[in-house]
C-alpha cells in the first residue's frame, strides 16, 4: 500500500501544471526524465493491483511476454517525434501520457520483469539499446527540425542521450555476461 | 491449453492496440512528425488568410486584399537569420525564375514574411531582399507591425517561431500557395524547388484554360 501512495505522489506531482511545464520545456528532460519518471510512478503504483487482482495478471500475463509487449510499444510510441510535439500542444495526446507511461508501461513492466528469465531480461535490454541507437541516430544526425517545439540543437542533445543511454546499457550487458555475482557471495 | 489461449488473447489484445495507437497517432503511418500532419492538415481545412497589414520593403502599407485575383507564393523569415531562411530565399528565387515572366505580377505575386517585425524596417528588408534579386515589386518582402496580427497569421498557418535567447529564431520552413481568393491552398516541401515551380505554372496554365 505504502509504494502504491508513493508511485501516485509521485505521479501527482508530475501532474502539477508547472513542473510538467517545466520538465517540458527541455527536450532531454521531457523524453529522458519525465517519461521514466511517469513509468517508475506506475512500476510503484502496480503493487497494489498486482495484490488485488492476481489471477488477471496470472491469467493473461502468464509468462510476462504479453506485458512486456505492450510496454515496449508505449515506450516506442512515446520515442517518435510527434507524440513529443504533440504532448505539448493537444491536450488529450498529454492526458495520455500521463496515463499511459504509468498505467500501460509501468505497470505490466513489474508483473512481467520477474516472471522473465536472466536470457529474457538481457533480450529486453539488448532490444531497447538497439531501438536506442537507432533513436539517437535519427535525432542526431537530422538536420531538419523534427520537433516543431524544440530547437534543432536540443534534438542533438537528446540524440546524445540516447546514445549515452545505449552505452550505459551495453556497459551492464557485457558485465552481466562476464561477471559471475554467485562467486563474490 | 486454457491458459495458454488466454496468454493468446493477451498477444492479440495488446497487438491490436498496437496497431490502433500508432495508426492514428500517425494518421495511418503517414505522419511521424508534427509537420508533416500539420501540413496536411493545413491543405485539408484551406484557412482563410487573416486581415493582417503589410509593411513592405518601400515603405508601403496593405493588406492581403492588394493581392485579390492573384496567386501569392509565401514563405515566414527573419533577415537576421544565418541557417535555413537563407537557402529557403535562395530556394524561393530558383522557383522565380522558373516561373515565366509573364505571368509575374500579374497572375502570381510572391511574398516574404518576416516574423521579426523590431529589426527587419524597411531599410532593412529592402537590403536584404537585393540579396536574392527580388524586385521589391513581383516578389515583395514585407513585416507585419502589430504582434497580434502577426500572432494570428502564424497561428492560422502553423508557423512556430521559437526564439532561441540570443536573438534568433528556431522555426519551421515551407512554401505556402494562397490561392486568387485568399485561401491557403497549399503547402510545399521549400526543398524540392522543381516541384514547386512545376505546381506553380500547372495552376496558373490550368486557370486560364477555363
Amino acid at each position: 500500500m505504502s509504494q502504491f501512495i508513493s508511485g501516485l505522489v509521485l505521479l501527482i506531482v508530475l501532474m502539477i501544471p508547472p513542473v510538467a511545464r517545466l520538465m517540458e520545456s527541455v527536450m532531454i528532460i521531457h523524453m529522458h526524465m519525465q517519461m521514466p519518471l511517469l513509468v517508475i510512478a506506475g512500476y510503484f503504483m502496480a503493487r497494489l493491483f498486482m495484490d488485488r487482482f492476481p489471477s488477471f495478471f496470472e491469467k493473461y500475463n502468464q509468462n510476462g511476454l504479453p506485458g512486456i509487449l505492450l510496454f515496449t510499444i508505449i515506450m516506442v510510441y512515446w520515442m517518435l517525434p510527434r507524440t513529443m510535439d504533440e504532448a505539448l500542444t493537444v491536450q488529450t495526446v498529454e492526458a495520455f501520457k500521463f496515463i499511459s507511461l504509468p498505467f500501460l508501461a509501468g505497470v505490466p513492466l513489474r508483473d512481467s520483469w520477474k516472471k522473465l528469465s536472466k536470457v529474457g531480461r538481457n533480450n529486453l535490454i539488448t532490444l531497447f539499446t538497439v531501438m536506442f541507437l537507432g533513436f539517437g541516430w535519427l535525432y542526431i544526425q537530422s538536420n531538419s527540425q523534427l520537433c516543431n517545439n524544440y530547437l534543432v540543437i536540443d534534438q542533438i542533445i537528446l540524440g546524445w542521450g540516447f546514445i549515452t543511454m545505449a552505452i550505459s546499457m551495453v556497459i551492464y550487458l557485457v558485465y552481466s555476461l562476464i561477471v559471475d555475482p554467485s562467486k563474490y557471495e | 491449453m486454457i491458459k495458454n489461449r488466454q496468454t493468446l488473447y493477451s498477444y492479440l489484445t495488446v497487438l491490436l492496440f498496437g496497431f490502433v495507437l500508432f495508426f492514428v497517432g500517425t494518421d495511418g503511418f503517414t505522419a511521424y512528425t508534427a509537420e508533416t500532419a500539420r501540413v496536411t492538415k493545413l491543405i485539408e481545412t484551406q484557412p482563410e488568410f487573416p486581415e493582417v497589414t503589410f509593411e513592405d520593403s518601400e515603405g508601403r502599407t496593405y493588406s492581403i486584399s492588394e493581392f485579390e485575383d492573384k496567386y501569392v507564393f509565401i514563405t515566414f523569415i527573419y533577415t537576421g537569420c544565418t541557417t535555413v531562411c537563407i537557402q529557403l530565399e535562395e530556394n524561393m528565387a530558383q522557383v522565380y525564375d522558373q516561373v515565366p515572366s509573364e505571368y509575374m505580377g500579374k497572375e502570381i505575386v510572391f511574398l516574404s514574411i518576416s516574423f521579426d517585425p523590431t529589426r527587419d524596417d524597411p531599410a532593412t528588408l529592402n537590403r536584404y531582399k537585393n540579396n536574392f534579386n527580388s524586385d521589391g515589386e513581383t516578389w515583395r518582402m514585407a513585416r507585419i507591425n502589430d504582434q497580434s496580427e502577426l500572432d494570428s497569421l502564424l497561428e492560422e498557418f502553423g508557423v512556430i517561431v521559437i526564439p532561441d535567447g540570443n536573438g534568433n529564431f528556431g522555426h519551421n520552413s515551407a512554401f505556402y500557395l494562397v490561392d486568387r481568393q485568399g485561401a491557403l491552398v497549399d503547402v510545399m516541401d521549400y526543398t524540392e524547388v522543381d516541384a514547386a515551380a512545376n505546381k506553380l505554372v500547372t495552376i496558373i496554365e490550368a486557370d486560364k484554360g477555363e
